[in-house]
């Protein structure tokens, strides 16, 4: 396997852009990275897509629609969906790409446009669709599963309201010095505990929104890199995981878990993790940049035990003692966070690398990590999938 | 909530999940004889890693378990999830059955702050809606146990 490294990225700010198309969004996150990258659209020789699955037969050929508005050349365009880590899957193909050797230059992309509030059921097949159940049987928005982990962690942690805003409280002063966040306000803890209930007892300002945006990252092999920038950072790990038998998390969709763990809780994400680590040969005591899911703030908290930045029910402590503020042991999410920028499925995975590029190459401003020499992203992920990316300068 | 089935005529959002029992409901599951998985719903397989799969049969869960997890929703979710009318504020719960395995279903009868994890709930069934033809339409829910 060569060295990859990326050498561009670009983005379209999040927010709601009810007058854009998935390729508007696309065209902009694309066009920035490959100008960043120095690499010409013609030097492009694979690309990764992450599908966007509210864009019926166009959002599932996303990298077809891109490619179109750049000028069709006849490369391989793989179109990917992985949940929430689908970004994530498009640059692991991009990365998988150039690693065999069979390319030097490729390209990944994840674009999205949420629909309005709760994300919803896309099939009515409930012998084949999980999601129908869930749905039709017992009114479960996302949250609820979030929140019903979160009163487990209560009983068994003693997590209090006042850990679950102090997330959001932290994550809100680093959105506020993001250019690309869509949420800018600083929050105090006092207005964050105000805030509606949403799924007790995860309020409104603890629970990310559904965002549009876009993110793009041009990769190379590392030996090439040098002809197009001299600021290149290289990828150490590119991983996925999936669920564990045995895992003990009410996943997404399912109505049911095994009451007895035979494996961690969150296990495609500690799989991924745990990868990771060991292909990069790098622990979570030398990462000191990490862009978590923060979909919620219990998965801050459960992020920061998954992937083995603390013990169990010791985040709470981390937290309050200030290890994950920008200068602490590890900044976790100094980019502000899902919190600050609501999730895009098909793309936030590659935003959450497109942000650990930036502090690696030292460009984060006010809310620049001192001396960040190795950054990871980690994705959450419905159904059991997750991916981590290790970057070091 | 619970439906009296003497006079009212019901049919399941959903087949094959749940039964009516003479008190309640019983969840309908699966049990592999091979690996021992207890799988929900019955029609979703899921198996220990190298299990041959053979021996699955159909079992219906005890009535009653304790409560591992729970929430309360404060928002109503769209379609598909349909109800007569808002039914917000409405609590939902994670129950642990003796057999292994949780089973997350609306709670019925109680308050937010009244639930507390490790309470005893049983099983029992919740009228989302009436139909077109005037009948009730069911799903199973959970009721504290007094």
């Amino acid at each position: 396997m060569r060295d990859v490294s990326i050498v561009g990225v670009g983005m379209h700010p999040w927010g709601k852009f009810p007058e854009k198309t998935f390729v508007d969004l696309g065209v902009k996150a694309v066009g920035d990275a490959l100008k960043d990258s120095g690499v010409p659209w013609k030097a492009i020789q694979a690309i990764g897509s992450g599908i966007y699955i509210w864009g019926g037969n166009a959002g599932h050929l996303s990298g077809q629609y891109l490619a179109a508005a750049f000028g069709e050349t006849g490369i391989p365009i793989i179109n990917v969906y992985n949940a929430c880590a689908t970004g994530a899957a498009a640059i692991r193909t991009a990365y998988m790409s150039i690693a065999s050797g069979e390319v030097d230059v490729a390209l990944a992309v994840g674009v999205d446009i949420s629909p309005a509030g709760f994300l919803g059921a896309k099939s009515d097949d409930p012998k084949q669709d999980r999601d129908v159940l869930r749905w039709r049987m017992v009114g479960m928005p996302n949250p609820v599963y979030w929140a019903i982990e979160c009163t487990k962690r209560m009983a068994k942690f003693g997590t209090t309201e006042e850990d679950l805003a102090r997330v959001k409280v932290l994550l809100s002063q680093y959105g506020a010095l993001n250019p690309n966040a869509r949420y800018k306000k600083v929050y105090t803890l006092e207005e964050v505990l105000n805030s509606k209930m949403v799924s007790y007892p995860l309020r409104l300002y603890e629970i990310c929104a559904t965002s549009d945006g876009a993110a793009a990252v041009v990769l190379c092999a590392s030996e090439k890199a040098a002809q197009y920038t001299s600021n290149s950072i290289s990828i150490s790990a590119c991983t996925m995981g999936s669920a564990i038998y045995g895992d003990p998390t009410l996943r997404i969709s399912a109505l049911s878990a095994p009451s007895h763990a035979e494996a961690p809780l969150l296990s495609e994400s500690y799989s991924a993790s745990q990868q990771a680590y060991r292909i990069a040969g790098i622990g979570p005591e030398d990462v000191n940049v990490l862009e978590l899911p923060d979909n919620s703030s219990w998965h801050y908290l459960q992020y920061l035990e998954t992937c083995g930045f603390c013990g169990e029910g010791e985040a709470e402590k981390m937290l309050r003692d200030g290890e994950t503020v920008i200068g602490g042991r590890v900044a976790v999410c100094p980019s502000g966070g899902f919190s600050s920028f609501g999730e895009a499925i098909g793309a936030q995975a590659v935003w959450q690398v497109v942000e650990a590029i930036n502090q690696l190459r030292g460009q984060c401003g006010q809310r620049q990590v001192p001396n960040a020499k190795v950054a990871m992203a980690q994705t959450y992920g419905l159904m059991g999938n997750s991916a981590t990316t290790i970057m070091k300068r | 909530m619970n439906p009296n089935q003497e006079e009212s005529p019901y049919v399941f959002a959903l087949p094959d999940l749940f039964e009516i029992a003479d008190d309640g409901a019983q969840i309908k599951a699966a049990r592999c004889n091979s690996c021992g998985t207890f799988f929900f719903p019955a029609y979703h397989e899921q198996h220990r890693p190298d299990c041959s799969r053979e021996n699955v049969e159909q079992v219906l869960m005890s009535k009653v378990g304790k409560l591992a997890g729970y929430t309360t929703q404060y928002y109503m979710p769209p379609l598909p999830f349909k109800t007569e009318k808002d039914i917000t504020p409405y609590s939902i719960g994670l129950i642990d059955f003796p057999e292994g395995i949780q089973i997350a279903g609306i709670i019925v009868g109680s308050e937010e702050s009244e639930l507390k994890i490790g309470q005893s709930f049983e099983t029992t069934t919740y009228r989302l809606y009436q139909d077109d033809e005037g009948r009730d339409v069911l799903t199973w829910a959970f009721r504290l146990v007094k």
